[in-house]
């Protein structure tokens, strides 16, 4: 079989239970059907991880801890030629040192679309409806109809999602059905491309703003995109719009989010990820009845959490069998890594094995 | 003298380059135009060119690769780039970028087009009712589209288009086999993958493909293939004629192994005169023309002009198509980053106002 010889390591949270093989049986299925070895590792200490990289061909980190040395060792020791992590951010990633080492990046890509451009979309009709405040008069016995105003029609107003990546495109198909116009912010997209996606593509980050009645972000958190939203976007909004955020919650600045909110700037606010997680209980963001907030769950569902799993075998195989991975994280690496063949499908993979 | 010479090979020498020099307006470019007439020219031409924009001419062979010894950017007006060697190119270190995204609504138009036209036998009705012909019996019965299925060679940026339209549009089912697809793309347009072409055959009522051309593809598409169809399913090519073998598509039209065929391309162009494939009633063509209309002919030189803007600026540009290439980008200490840098979009640069098609 073509996997013999082929050893993937796996990471995953420290102090988990690292040797009981009927809790990775997702992680694991690619390398088991490709014939590969799948080890978990069972070590404390960095020399360990150094030494047990060492002996693999790619490793799988699923939260365990991971720092940015470990590629410079991956560089030197010369076997291990990969890393895929769990998720979709890749925040905290040092793609460089890993480019520069020969190291291949790969994350779960799009595992969540659904889930997320869900959540965002349950965030939107929840504020759009002002769902969060009613749910509590009702329940606190009060049967008013006078903090209804204004409310949107919906159907004709306009959705302005930052980012029209996987997520960004998913919530774009799911607006139009409710008969929303999608304006569209992403300076990597040409205008005929998102034409594709009956998307408007905006020239600017205000413009968005100004139009908007919803502004949802599908970002990913860099230096680019760090505090991307502060005080002049708020203060470019509508007063009677809404922001949600169900990417990262450091692509806002929070204290200007919360200013906006109690200055009467934006109507109110859908919020899936803050600042500093897990959220501070006295975050003034909690206390508001125009706020709806959940737990940085949006890309959950067991279906996706099981393909992604599953995905993160799967790249591992293909980074260890010499494949680019399907999505490549760091393309950069390309200047410092020999050649690899294109990625294909799992199921190609095997039966051409 | 200028920092950047710009070739642009095959174009009238009239034309007054506007989109190319709108899209390079803030580099010091000097833009030579050429119609060489032999290959020694054109490898003269070449020789000291920074940039290389290939438009209809048939001297981009090895020698003249060769020769563009100053090149960083081989950029082709058009989709498809298999007249270029790649192999070239990557030893030379010339990145070569392709329109990418420029003709993919009026490719997937031309698809849409021939399934619909081979779905309601339009072209043998209007024939016949052209001749004065009233009847109906002596062609073959209209299938209900919405029951049927599309398989798709290749789901890029026009497969997706031609899987969105027939989806969303006629709601037929649509399965695809392209191996380098990542499954996510595959949901996003309702399309399921299959991975292998024998099955997508077998289940298809139309098959249409949208692939590059190349060592790999070439002649991908033949008889064992073609056995596989359902005696009733069509056969559409709107990528290149080299995809498929053609002589054993024009036995299993004969022996009735398909019920018919749309083909905008060919294995060699312009197509002779006595090609039996002319001659069928089941077999409608048309001129190489999928990729055309008043919007893709200024897309094509907007994109080609972006390409080369982009790579003399130092940057990878979007729509490079030989990333093996870094390697001897390295060694001639080029390029900061593979990834495209903001400049892919027109819409965030100062740039002249052009008229959009």
């Amino acid at each position: 079989m073509s996997g013999d010889g082929i050893r993937i390591l796996y990471l995953g949270p420290e102090g988990g239970d690292t040797h009981d093989a009927s809790q990775t049986e997702q992680q694991s299925r690619a390398a088991r059907q490709y014939g590969a070895e799948f080890v978990q590792y069972s070590g404390s200490s960095e020399g360990e991880l150094i030494e047990a990289l060492k002996d693999a061909d790619c490793a799988i980190n699923q939260g365990h801890g991971w720092d940015a040395s470990l590629f410079t060792h991956m560089g030197n020791n010369g076997r291990c030629k990969g890393l895929v992590s769990f998720g979709h951010g890749y925040d905290g990633m040092d793609l460089e040192t890993a480019a520069v080492n020969g190291v291949v990046l790969s994350n779960t890509a799009s595992f969540g679309t659904e889930e997320v451009s869900n959540q965002t979309m349950m965030h939107f009709l929840v504020c759009s409806r002002k769902f969060v405040l009613h749910d509590k008069l009702v329940k606190a016995g009060e049967w008013t109809r006078q903090y209804l105003p204004p409310m949107g029609h919906i159907a004709g107003q306009t959705f302005g999602i930052v980012g029209i990546g996987n997520i960004g495109r998913a919530v774009a198909r799911k607006a139009q059905a409710f008969g929303l116009n999608v304006i569209a912010f992403d300076p990597y997209r040409s205008s005929w491309d998102a034409k594709e996606y009956g998307v408007e593509i905006v020239p600017t980050l205000k413009e968005l703003a100004e139009r908007s009645d919803y502004v949802s972000p599908h970002v990913y958190l860099d230096e680019g995109t760090y505090h991307m939203f502060s005080d002049d976007f708020f203060k470019a909004m509508k007063p009677t719009a809404y922001f949600i955020n169900c990417s990262r919650g450091p692509v806002v600045d929070e204290p200007a989010l919360i200013r906006a909110l109690q200055n009467g700037e934006i109507a109110g606010a859908g919020l899936d990820v803050f600042e500093q997680e897990p959220v501070d209980p006295d975050n003034p963001l909690l206390k508001m009845d125009n706020v709806a907030v959940t737990n940085h769950y949006a890309s959950y569902s067991e279906i996706a959490w099981e393909r992604a799993n599953t995905q993160l075998g799967e790249e591992a195989v293909r980074i260890a069998d010499g494949y680019w991975p399907m999505s490549l994280i760091n393309p950069d690496v390309k200047h410092h890594a020999p050649a690899r063949k294109d990625p294909i499908s799992w199921e190609v993979m095997m039966a051409n094995r | 003298m200028a920092e950047h010479k710009v070739l642009v090979m095959g174009i009238d020498e009239n034309d007054p380059l506007d989109y190319e020099r709108a899209e390079m307006a803030d580099l010091d470019v000097e833009f030579v135009k050429a119609n060489p007439q032999s290959e020694g020219e054109a490898i003269e031409l070449v020789r000291d060119a920074d940039a290389l924009m290939m438009r209809s001419t048939p001297y981009q062979g090895e020698q003249v690769l060769r020769a563009a010894e100053k090149a960083q950017v081989l950029a082709v007006y058009s989709h498809g780039f298999n007249q270029i060697d790649t192999d070239v190119c990557n030893e030379m270190g010339i990145i070569i970028t392709n329109g990418a995204g420029m003709c993919m609504e009026e490719v997937s138009n031309q698809a849409v087009t021939m399934i619909l036209c081979l779905n309601r036998q339009l072209i043998q009705y209007n024939e016949r009712t052209k001749a004065g012909k009233w009847g109906r019996d002596d062609v073959p019965p209209i299938e209900p589209i919405d029951q049927q299925v599309l398989g798709l060679v290749g789901l890029g940026n026009i497969g997706r288009q031609v899987a969105r339209k027939m989806f969303n549009g006629w709601r037929m089912k649509v399965i695809a086999y392209d191996p380098y697809c990542p499954p996510w793309i595959a949901q996003e347009y309702a399309v399921e993958q299959v991975f292998s072409l024998h099955e997508l055959f077998e289940r298809s009522d139309y098959i249409s493909v949208q692939i590059p051309l190349n060592k790999e593809t070439h002649h991908l598409i033949r008889k064992e293939h073609f056995d596989c169809m359902k005696p009733t399913a069509y056969f559409v090519n709107v990528c290149r004629g080299g995809v498929v073998r053609e002589v054993e598509l024009i036995e299993a039209l004969r022996e009735g192994k398909m019920r018919g065929a749309g083909l905008d391309v060919f294995e060699q162009e312009p197509v002779d005169p006595d090609n039996p494939l002319l001659k069928m009633d089941n077999v409608i063509v048309a001129p190489h023309s999928a990729g055309q209309s008043t919007r893709s002919a200024w897309l094509a030189r907007q994109r080609a002009s972006q390409q080369v803007a982009a790579v003399l600026r130092g940057n990878w540009p979007s729509a490079g198509q030989n990333p093996e290439v870094a390697s001897s980008l390295q060694r001639r200490d080029r390029m900061q980053s593979l990834e495209p840098k903001l400049e892919a979009s027109r819409e965030v640069l100062p740039m002249a106002v052009l008229p959009e098609g």
